[in-house]
């Protein structure tokens, strides 16, 4: 038997990649992007890097986590901390909030002995617990009356490319992750934590490895985020609607798959601005009749659809050209 | 001559009840222990107290000498121990090939040595056609074989088979009692195996030792163990036994 040794990335992938990020780089010079659309990307990115993030764990290993608000606030609230009073410059205040979530997220190991629904509910839990002891933490976050962020316009401005760095380069690692060995590892103790344990693999090490990165994607996110906004309070970085989007997103672009989440983020963040514009009453509503259809009709969301229109693509096309030799 | 894997007074209670009381076990390299015993006579939880996924009550055990006692199951196998399981347990959501590559993973660091053992592997219990396939495709006797394989993958020195042969057709059972053979001779892999088909355990077996109630009622070659009455009464009750003397 010959066994080709998988390619990591083919050529034709890694191009289209590659062309997509440049293109979008040079997006808002070259079609002189209105002020509105200029930050719906940036958005966008910033919220395809915490889909992608929370999908390592809650795609990769299945544990379903309904508290990654509290890492997206750790890394948000660390990093306008440290531009307020150590006036660092942004990109390192950004690291240090990333930092500070990943450690905050080490904190979740004894959640990690519990899996399914029991994780999910404690991930409840924590979130909820961490939204209370940061409103009423003032002198670090200023309560409910939050804090406002020294983000002059330059930063505000080039907050777009760093946002699509970032996206870029987590969606590269997270397809690296599912390519390699690591993420053999995590499916593995996905299927089955005892099997994996008698295959020689520590279930412990790796979820607490991977939600520690996990958890630091997202506080990057965070902190991004808190600098595109320049005001940001704990009940909005927070709350439980925050965890509950990373969650939607990742479920709208494919759970589990390496760049699913990224089309759900997109989706997510189009269809909400829109809506939000349009119907404020109904937004939750339509997520929560989307998800329902999702979950029955298409469990792996867009990436699952994608694949089905693509097969059926093949099938029309296959008789065409006759019998396969 | 020292044993390879060896168990002292091994012992696990369960509430009030001892699953297993007191195992003494010695394997020696390149021998295959075949382990039998009624139902619930403590083979798997022997089984489970080697390989890790259970801590002893009390007792010890000891690979090459060096105590393995305590260890959880990832670093029994990492020490050389690995075990299958009756019920098989694949990986669904990975090809039958990255189930092999998985566990290949957690002895050699290196992608490309992982890569060579896993589809040396896959021809050695013959599912080197399958290799793209997931494992919900086999049938019950290729998902055996998967289960043998992957833990081969891991590179051990002892492996433990758990009611591999049972269930599936005669002429598997055959193709298996082959295969077990082989893992010794070529391989150099000591075995320990429970069996409920006797006509498996008994061709394949250097020795067979008998469990009843957590206890080792006797031990020796497959004949020895055939004719003692020990045996036939835990088996069949002491009536048979009264008749055949």
């Amino acid at each position: 038997m010959t066994v080709r040794p998988p390619r990591i990335v083919t050529p034709a992938a890694g191009l289209v990649f590659a062309t997509a990020c440049a293109a979008l780089a040079a997006l808002p010079i070259a079609l002189e992007l209105s002020g509105y659309a200029h930050n719906l990307l940036t958005l966008s990115f910033i919220m395809i890097a915490g889909a992608l993030g929370w999908n390592w764990i809650g795609g990769f290993v299945g544990q379903v986590s309904f508290g990654h608000a509290a890492m997206f606030g750790v890394g948000g609230f660390v990093a306008g901390r440290l531009m307020l009073s150590m006036q660092l410059p942004a990109p390192l205040c950004w690291l240090g909030g990333a930092l500070a979530a990943g450690c905050f997220a080490l904190g979740g190991h004894p959640m990690l002995r519990l899996r399914g629904p029991y994780f999910s509910i404690a991930t409840i839990g924590v979130g909820e617990a961490s939204r209370l002891v940061f409103t009423y933490w003032e002198r670090f976050t200023g309560g409910s009356s939050g804090l406002s962020l020294p983000i002059d316009a330059d930063l505000k401005y080039q907050l777009y490319w760093w946002a699509l760095g970032l996206a870029a380069s987590v969606a590269a690692v997270s397809y690296a992750i599912r390519r390699s060995s690591l993420g053999l590892k995590l499916l593995a103790i996905k299927a089955d934590v005892d099997a994996a344990a008698d295959v020689g693999i520590s279930a412990t090490y790796y979820q607490d490895l991977i939600f520690a990165l996990s958890g630091a994607v997202v506080g990057l996110a965070g902190g991004l985020y808190a600098s595109y906004f320049s005001f940001i309070e704990p009940s909005d970085m927070f709350g439980f609607d925050r965890s509950i989007t990373f969650v939607l997103m990742a479920v709208i672009g494919g759970v589990g798959t390496s760049l699913g989440p990224l089309l759900g983020a997109v989706v997510f963040v189009l269809v909400r601005t829109y809506l939000l514009a349009s119907y404020p009453d109904l937004y939750l509503g339509l997520y929560g009749l989307l998800l329902i259809l999702i979950i029955l009709f298409e469990p792996l969301g867009l990436t699952g659809l994608a694949l089905r229109v693509l097969g059926w693509v093949r099938r029309a096309r296959a008789p065409a050209r006759g019998p396969a030799p | 001559m020292t044993a390879l894997l060896e168990t002292r007074r091994l012992t696990r209670r369960f509430g009030g009840l001892c699953a297993l009381d007191g195992v003494d076990l010695a394997l020696r390299e390149r021998e295959i222990l075949g382990v039998i015993g009624p139902n619930g006579a403590g083979k798997t939880t022997l089984f489970s107290l080697i390989a890790g996924s259970l801590a002893p009550s009390s007792g010890d055990i000891l690979l090459d000498g060096r105590p393995v006692t305590r260890l959880p199951a990832h670093r029994c196998v990492r020490a050389g121990i690995v075990r299958t399981h009756q019920i098989v347990r694949p990986f669904g959501n990975l090809t039958v090939f990255e189930n092999l590559m998985v566990a290949s993973h957690a002895r050699s660091g290196a992608a490309g040595h992982a890569r060579e053992r896993a589809a040396e592997l896959l021809d050695f219990v013959g599912l080197g056609e399958r290799a793209a396939h997931y494992p919900g495709s086999l049938t019950l006797a290729g998902r055996k074989r998967l289960e043998l394989a992957r833990a081969l993958a891991t590179g051990p020195r002892v492996v433990l088979l758990d009611e591999v042969v049972a269930g599936v057709n005669p002429t598997e059972a055959i193709a298996f009692t082959a295969l077990i053979r082989r893992v010794r001779d070529e391989r150099g892999v000591a075995v320990i195996m429970t069996e409920h088909v006797m006509p498996a355990v008994m061709s394949l077996s250097d020795r067979v030792m008998v469990l009843d109630h957590g206890k080792r009622i006797a031990e020796g070659t497959p004949q020895q163990v055939v004719d003692d009455p020990l045996v036939v009464s835990a088996y069949l009750g002491t009536a048979a036994t009264e008749v055949r003397t």
